[in-house]
């Protein structure tokens, strides 16, 4: 298989080089995402802890706390000394004057990259946990919507247009501070300590799994909506129920056809996970923010944490189109004949 | 012995009347052709048989029992059907289409099930394909997968509705060969079919249907040869010649 006839994400459509080296940079800032979540993951701490080995992993509840690994220093001494040359060459030193900023952003970005990199931990299992969540509603949605007979599909339909005709964060606000949800997830001991996070965490995750799965159940319905109806009339004549047809017959390729919706989704909640941050949760919009406020950058961490999104959304679009290729139906090829 | 009584038929979509007042008996073993133009409501006739569509009045019998009485899925199972557009399970293998309703409605352990099912295949000459996709396979292929995913779960009765109507005229040959196989082999067939080679030499009888109504209904010589009325004769004649 070629590169350009499989992949139809941004990055992968990149010819040979340019994909290299974006590629690349990708590893590098994975790895060194990886890293640091090993590193201050307070639940590995306690796990290897528990296995005899206290210090192979320190939290930040442990020994160290979080400290760069990479030196601010030498960047910042490049960033001043461009600036040096650019103002002694006067006006016609604007390309130096960018180049020191560059510098100056890298300084700062080694600075403030752990607590980034702590911001995208919570911002990533956010996500991935409430688009999981969210599936688990959206699946039986999306059955009832289409399959569900006038009761059932006008239920789903009112949840569907309720959840997606009002705001995401008037959505958090009543689940945080109208509901008493969150004084119930405290009651549970383990809440709050030990590595286990705030109640606000899970709210938010309550929060964006019902959001989600307003928004995924509609791109199900549309991709079940697209299997042919054939498919279970055939289910059906060799003496299958309806809900084992829907089972076995539809749903396998429906949920391959919404793969491609599904990502759209995906990449939206990458991004409105921020919104959890007007609920108190530590993720990687919040962490930005109360920077801003401590140094007064807003400017230069809005940048890198705009980077940080990025990267992150790339890597979903590319990860989505990997197992979109990898489930497809041989001979339909990114469900192309799927009329 | 009869295993199929239809008796007194009526269907409407709406105020179009689609079958009137059909009724017919096949005996088991029977081949069973029906023709008729388009629209006479062939299809619909198959379809009430098991119950993808529901009749207005009348009774079907298989078997000595209606077949509202019976369990749809049960009644399903006993009457298998092959498609127009074969309809097969595209995100599964051949073997994996003959496979599903063993599976799950006979509830055959896995092994069992796919060894079954590759005896299936091989009887429709597809013993090499059992791991091909529907979408990897020719038209002809793919309908001899539905022949044999409807033959597998050993029914009764198999209705064809048009089984080689949606293939390619070099491929129609493969499929009708598998049929008369069948028929050969003493499977109670009911087929909507236009391939009248076929209904001469394997149907035990032939029925012409138009405007949702029997017209006349005998063995192919007599059809074919001496009809009693001059609309069978028109109908037949243009379908061989057109052949």
């Amino acid at each position: 298989m070629t590169t350009t006839d499989v992949d139809q994400t941004a990055v992968g459509e990149l010819p040979g080089r340019r994909r290299l080296a974006v590629g690349a940079v990708g590893v590098v800032f994975w790895a060194w995402l990886l890293a640091r979540w090993a590193s201050h993951n307070t639940l590995l701490d306690r796990l290897f802890t528990a296995l005899g080995a206290p210090n192979l992993v320190q939290s930040e509840l442990g020994v160290r706390q979080r400290e760069p690994w990479l030196p601010a220093e030498p960047f910042q001494a490049a960033s001043d000394g461009v600036a040096d040359v650019a103002a002694s060459l006067g006006p016609a030193s604007v390309l130096l004057e960018w180049l020191a900023w560059l510098f100056d952003l890298a300084a700062f970005a080694t600075t403030i990259g752990p607590q980034l990199a702590a911001g995208a931990f919570v911002t990533v299992y956010l996500t991935v946990l409430s688009m999981l969540l969210g599936l688990l509603l959206a699946v039986p949605l999306s059955v009832a919507r289409v399959y569900g007979g006038p009761v059932l599909s006008r239920i789903s339909l009112a949840y569907t247009e309720l959840i997606r005709g009002t705001p995401l964060l008037a959505q958090l606000f009543f689940l945080y501070f109208g509901l008493p949800l969150a004084g119930f997830i405290d009651s549970f001991g383990f809440v709050g300590s030990g590595g286990v996070p705030r109640a606000a965490v899970f709210v938010a995750i309550v929060g964006f799994t019902i959001n989600s799965s307003a928004y995924q159940s509609e791109y199900i319905r549309a991709a079940l909506q697209s299997v042919d109806p054939g498919q279970l009339t055939a289910a059906r004549s060799i003496g299958l129920s309806k809900l084992q047809g829907i089972r076995y017959v539809v749903l396998p390729q429906g949920l391959r056809f919404a793969i491609p919706g599904w990502t759209n989704e995906f990449v939206y909640l990458i991004k409105y996970s921020s919104l959890a941050a007007f609920i108190t949760v530590p993720e990687l919009f919040r962490r930005a923010r109360n920077i801003g406020s401590d140094t007064f950058q807003f400017t230069d961490v809005y940048v890198i944490v705009a980077l940080f999104y990025l990267a992150l959304v790339l890597t979903t679009a590319l990860a989505m189109g990997k197992l979109e290729q990898a489930v497809a139906i041989p001979g339909l090829g990114r469900g192309a004949d799927r009329d | 012995m009869t295993l199929l009584r239809v008796e007194h038929v009526d269907k409407s979509y709406g105020d179009e009347e689609v079958l009137h007042d059909v009724s017919f008996e096949m005996q088991r073993q029977d081949v069973e052709v029906i023709v008729g133009p388009s629209g006479s409501g062939k299809s619909t006739l198959l379809r009430c048989v098991n119950r993808l569509t529901e009749i207005d009045d009348g009774a079907i019998y298989l078997d000595g029992e209606e077949i509202h009485a019976l369990d749809e899925n049960e009644l399903r199972r006993r009457v298998g059907m092959v498609f127009q557009d074969f309809n097969l399970f595209a995100h599964r293998t051949a073997r994996g289409n003959v496979t599903l309703g063993l599976r799950q409605v006979l509830g055959m352990p896995r092994e069992e099930a796919e060894a079954t099912a590759d005896d299936y295949l091989e009887r429709v000459g597809l013993a090499d394909q059992a791991e091909s996709y529907p979408a990897e396979l020719s038209g002809g292929q793919q309908q001899r997968v539905g022949i044999a995913r409807a033959l597998a779960m050993e029914p009764e009765l198999i209705l064809f509705d048009e089984p080689t109507s949606a293939l390619d005229p070099e491929l129609i040959g493969e499929v009708l060969s598998v049929m008369r196989d069948l028929a050969d082999e003493g499977t109670t067939m009911l087929c909507v079919t236009h391939e009248m080679g076929f209904a001469r030499s394997a149907a035990s009888r032939i029925t012409f249907l138009d405007d949702g109504r029997i017209v006349e209904r005998g063995p192919p010589e007599t059809l074919f040869e001496d009809p009693e009325h001059e609309r069978t004769r028109a109908f037949l004649g243009e379908l061989a010649g057109i052949q």
